[in-house]
């Protein structure tokens, strides 16, 4: 059927062309970090000048160090609160769960600058001091409701009488967590330690409001970079960072191909 | 539905429904009220504010500044909205439909450019927008153009930019509501007698509504108060509601009154959010009268 | 079943890996912060600090490293991108955090009165003897009591050569010109832009009187149609590019644009130059005082004072520095301005509660179609 042939093609047109508007700025900042040029416009030769400039800025880098610490922190940790809110909204009757099914939608609607903004007031008033803390809190609220609605969606799919079972048998309840739910949520699990962890790598309101002077993350140094142009050492870090999960990734992705054989 | 009351009293439940108690409490709950709170304080010289309670701040948002300032935000952040749905649906479409073994991949692939941050992504895009961009050299380069069009800093540059940053929040609820559709539907329809824009109009679409809703919330919500691609791509020109209430708390220094538009922001977002579950509730219900399942699941679970 | 056994163990780790690991870097943390609380002299011998408070790009990263090298102080460096942002941060953590900010003069004097500062030892800066006697004792800081200057500057027009003669440009008031329409880059910063509106309707660009702001936001308002883009990002990234033709920007900055785009010149406007001075100041809650001298007094050393200005190319108040720089530099009365080109020029000074009319202008100017 040629009509069909037809319209295949212009899926697979359509598909290429989204993708590259998804990639080519992507790959411009990865050139741009190879180009000698110090305020990217224009091709003036390859350079390894600005790695080499990245390895002695050492603002740069303890910032990374810094992001990578609270982005590992913040995920697993929200991923533990809003796993075991999952759990308690889906499983358990008690008081005040709808209000908090509530406050969870709040959440993942709420603007991070307003959620910066209203945390700052709280950590102001009781006097806390600004710095990793804070800011690994802040992350961890701000991760873990979408956590609670991945692992949410993941509960509704299956079958409740799994674990009625495993009660059944004798199984106690942390028992019947750990051997069945567990298990079968564990995709929704990491993808939501994922999506965490890219939220927290991101986020630049909430930390700028919620860290102190001596815990510096990098969005922040990115962000107070914007108005007097990006450096090009950014663009070096950024193809760092991008080609090593690349790897994670597709390492990944082989672990779990040569398990499956 | 909540099941395994009955055997209460173990110390796993106990844990699961303290930590959630604490954990919004001390994070959702206080922290609104304390916003609630500030907005309603009074400003004076250069503190960020005085115990005094008050309501000019509320009445300050009802000034034409700031209804300028909410109009225009509303209206990029819809139009955004629209344009990714637009763009964004025919995407999650062919995704959808292509071999069942490149799916993950293909989305893998939409997920990828989130792992870089997104400012540097957004300054990336002037590279190609500018005067000297990459798009205008392409197109004198072919002779399409005559003189480079003028693209970055107007609105065009900000949609763009808005697409970019959230096509992929419109294209995984997209994706997730179209795969499950049944091809066996619109071979249904097809069979008694409809044309495929017919098949599309009263099966595809009504049936992937929940999708696209889900899609243009997690779209609307963030466009609405995000603040540096306006500023970045678009040349400032137009104050937004996010520059707004950043500008009072870091510029400023008015609490009060960042706290006061912060706080409707959240009303509106909240009363958003609400209408969007009843419609959701509505469309399960026409859907299959049993609908089992009382989360809305805006994020999609399957990766 | 097996398998049900394996992903079980499996799914054991990963649960045990999200409790374990915060819980290890918690302790590590701990003990970071540990470290931190015990800043004072004596118990920190191994591990010296110095918590840098600065504009990004305003220091270079190899004199920052020659610091630790020659001291073995190591510094701690965080940015911000506007004197607000800064001011509302130190307001905020109450002096304390860091150990030298960098403000630019009349937010030195606004920190001054919320008691904010430290007072200066001036003896522990031997060398202050360098800094030219005339970028001292301002009216924002009498005496230096708070304040020794690192660089200074002016905001003048810079404009494209290529697409601008050069007589069309000498007053702020030319950038209602028409053939600008669409070409403008102009300031995003509250005072910038209502100052250089105010020299350029005369008056002063810190005035009180809301008559004369009320003028300023005339001129603004009919500037806002030929605006092409404000400078909340980069200015001179615009003007390179030459996606804008002309606008305010600091001499320093566009001496930087300059090498990258040849064809821009730069002129101070007749009706007054708007001037400032960034200075190093100690806040009242600093932990590392003495580590901040240290600093202070290194970066006012000709040498390093020196190679600031030819990395950022602003204007050094450092006289034994100048007579370090390249002759094609020093002759540069961009910048190294004289008196007839700061002829007009003012200092941004303090407006008290005038700055909530400021604001209000100036939200009106951005709320303008």
């Amino acid at each position: 059927m040629p009509r069909a042939r037809l319209v295949r093609f212009f899926s697979a047109g359509y598909l290429t062309l989204i993708y590259a508007f998804f990639y080519v700025p992507l790959f411009i900042v990865f050139c741009h970090s190879f180009n000698y040029s110090k305020y990217v416009s224009d091709w003036n030769g390859f350079s390894l000048r600005w790695y080499e400039s990245l390895l002695s800025n050492t603002a740069i880098l303890d910032a990374a160090l810094n992001s990578l610490l609270v982005g590992v922190c913040a995920a697993s940790l929200g991923t533990l609160t809003g796993t075991l809110t999952a759990l308690a909204i889906k499983r358990y009757y008690f008081f005040g769960r709808k209000s908090l099914y509530v406050a969870v939608l709040m959440l993942t609607v709420l603007p991070d600058l307003v959620m910066g903004i209203s945390l700052l007031i709280v950590f102001i008033a009781l006097h806390m001091e600004l710095g990793f803390f804070t800011l690994l809190l802040a992350h961890t609220t701000l991760c873990a409701p979408f956590v609670t609605l991945t692992v949410l969606a993941r509960l509704a799919e299956f079958d409740e009488y799994l674990v009625e079972a495993a009660r059944d048998l004798g199984a106690s309840e942390s028992r019947a967590f750990l051997h069945v739910l567990l298990p079968l949520t564990a995709p929704a699990v990491a993808a939501g330690w994922l999506l965490s962890f890219t939220l927290s790598m991101d986020d630049v309101l909430i930390s700028t409001f919620t860290t102190g002077p001596t815990f510096e993350v990098l969005p922040i140094k990115i962000y107070s970079m914007v108005k007097l142009g990006i450096k090009p050492d950014i663009n070096a870090l950024s193809t760092i960072m991008f080609a090593m999960t690349l790897t994670l990734v597709l390492l990944a992705q082989a672990i779990t191909r040569i398990r499956r054989k | 539905m909540p099941r395994s009351d009955a055997k209460a009293g173990s110390v796993f439940r106990a844990v699961c429904i303290k930590v959630t108690w604490l954990w919004l409490a001390a994070f959702a709950v206080v922290p609104v009220f304390a916003l609630m709170l500030v907005s309603l304080l009074h400003k004076e010289h250069y503190e960020f504010f005085i115990p005094v309670l008050t309501l000019d701040n509320y009445r300050e948002l009802l000034g034409p500044v700031f209804l300028t300032v909410f109009w225009d935000s509303t209206r990029l952040a819809a139009l955004s909205t629209l344009v990714c749905l637009l763009v964004g649906y025919p995407f999650a479409y062919g995704i959808a439909k292509s071999p069942a073994t490149w799916r993950p991949w293909l989305l893998l692939l939409v997920a990828i450019p989130f792992w870089t941050n997104s400012l540097i992504r957004t300054y990336a895009l002037i590279l190609i927008i500018g005067i000297h961009g990459m798009a205008n050299k392409a197109l004198i380069g072919l002779g399409l153009l005559s003189a480079p069009l003028e693209m970055l800093y107007t609105d065009f540059a900000v949609f763009i930019g808005l697409t970019y940053t959230f096509l992929p929040f419109m294209v995984l609820p997209l994706y997730a509501s179209i795969e499950k559709l049944d091809a066996g539907l619109i071979d249904a329809a097809k069979d008694l007698g409809a044309n495929s824009a017919e098949a599309f109009w009263h099966v595809t679409l009504p049936l992937t509504l929940p999708g696209i809703m889900a899609g243009c919330m997690l779209v609307f919500l963030p466009s609405f108060s995000c603040f540096y691609v306006p500023e970045i791509l678009g040349g400032a020109k137009n104050m937004l509601l996010g520059t707004f209430i950043k500008n009072q708390f870091l510029v400023a220094n008015n609490w009060p009154l960042g706290a006061a538009a912060s706080f409707v922001l959240t009303l509106l977002l909240i009363i958003m959010a609400g209408a969007y579950r009843l419609a959701g509730v509505y469309v399960a219900g026409r859907e299959r009268k049993d609908s089992p399942s009382h989360a809305p699941t805006p994020v999609s679970g399957d990766e | 079943m097996l398998q049900r056994l394996v992903s079980l163990r499996h799914s054991a780790a990963i649960f045990f890996f999200f409790c374990l690991v915060p819980a290890l870097l918690h302790a590590l943390a701990g003990e970071v912060s540990q470290a931190q609380a015990a800043g004072n002299p004596g118990k920190n011998s191994g591990k010296k600090r110095v918590i840098v408070y600065n504009w990004s790009e305003y220091i270079p990263q190899s004199v920052l490293n020659d610091f630790t090298k020659e001291t073995g102080i190591k510094v701690v460096y965080s940015t911000f991108e506007s004197n607000e942002a800064m001011y509302a941060r130190v307001k905020l953590l109450r002096g304390k955090g860091y150990d030298v900010v960098i403000p630019s003069s009349y937010f030195v004097d606004l920190l001054r009165r919320d008691k904010l500062l430290k007072e200066l030892d001036h003896s522990k800066i031997p060398n202050l003897v360098h800094i030219d006697p005339k970028r001292l004792d301002q009216e924002y800081d009498p005496g230096n009591t708070y304040s020794i200057p690192y660089m200074w500057g002016a905001l003048g027009l810079a404009y494209n050569s290529r697409h601008i003669s050069e007589d069309a440009v000498a007053r702020w008031a030319d950038l209602l010109k028409p053939e600008f329409k669409g070409k403008i880059i102009f300031t995003d910063d509250l005072r910038d832009a209502m100052g250089l509106a105010l020299r350029a309707s005369g008056f002063s660009s810190n005035t009180k009187e809301v008559g004369e702001l009320e003028l300023a936001f005339d001129f603004l308002s009919k500037l806002k149609p030929s605006v092409r883009v404000f400078d909340v990002t980069a200015v001179k990234q615009a003007l390179i590019s030459e996606e804008a033709w002309i606008g305010p920007i600091w001499n320093g900055d566009y001496l930087v644009a300059k090498e990258e785009n040849p064809a821009l010149k730069y002129v101070f406007p007749r009706e007054g130059a708007l001037l400032w001075i960034d200075g190093f100041v100690i806040p009242a809650g600093a932990a590392h005082v003495d580590n901040a001298y240290t600093f202070i007094n290194y970066m006012l050393r000709p040498d390093v004072a020196a190679r600031c200005v030819r990395e950022y190319k602003y204007s050094s108040p450092n006289l034994a520095a100048i007579k370090l720089l390249p002759d094609d530099l020093r002759g540069d009365p961009v910048l190294l301005p004289g008196d007839a080109e700061l002829q007009n020029a003012e200092f941004t000074t303090v407006v008290g509660n005038a700055l909530r009319e400021y604001e209000k202008y100036w939200e009106q100017v951005k709320a303008l179609r």
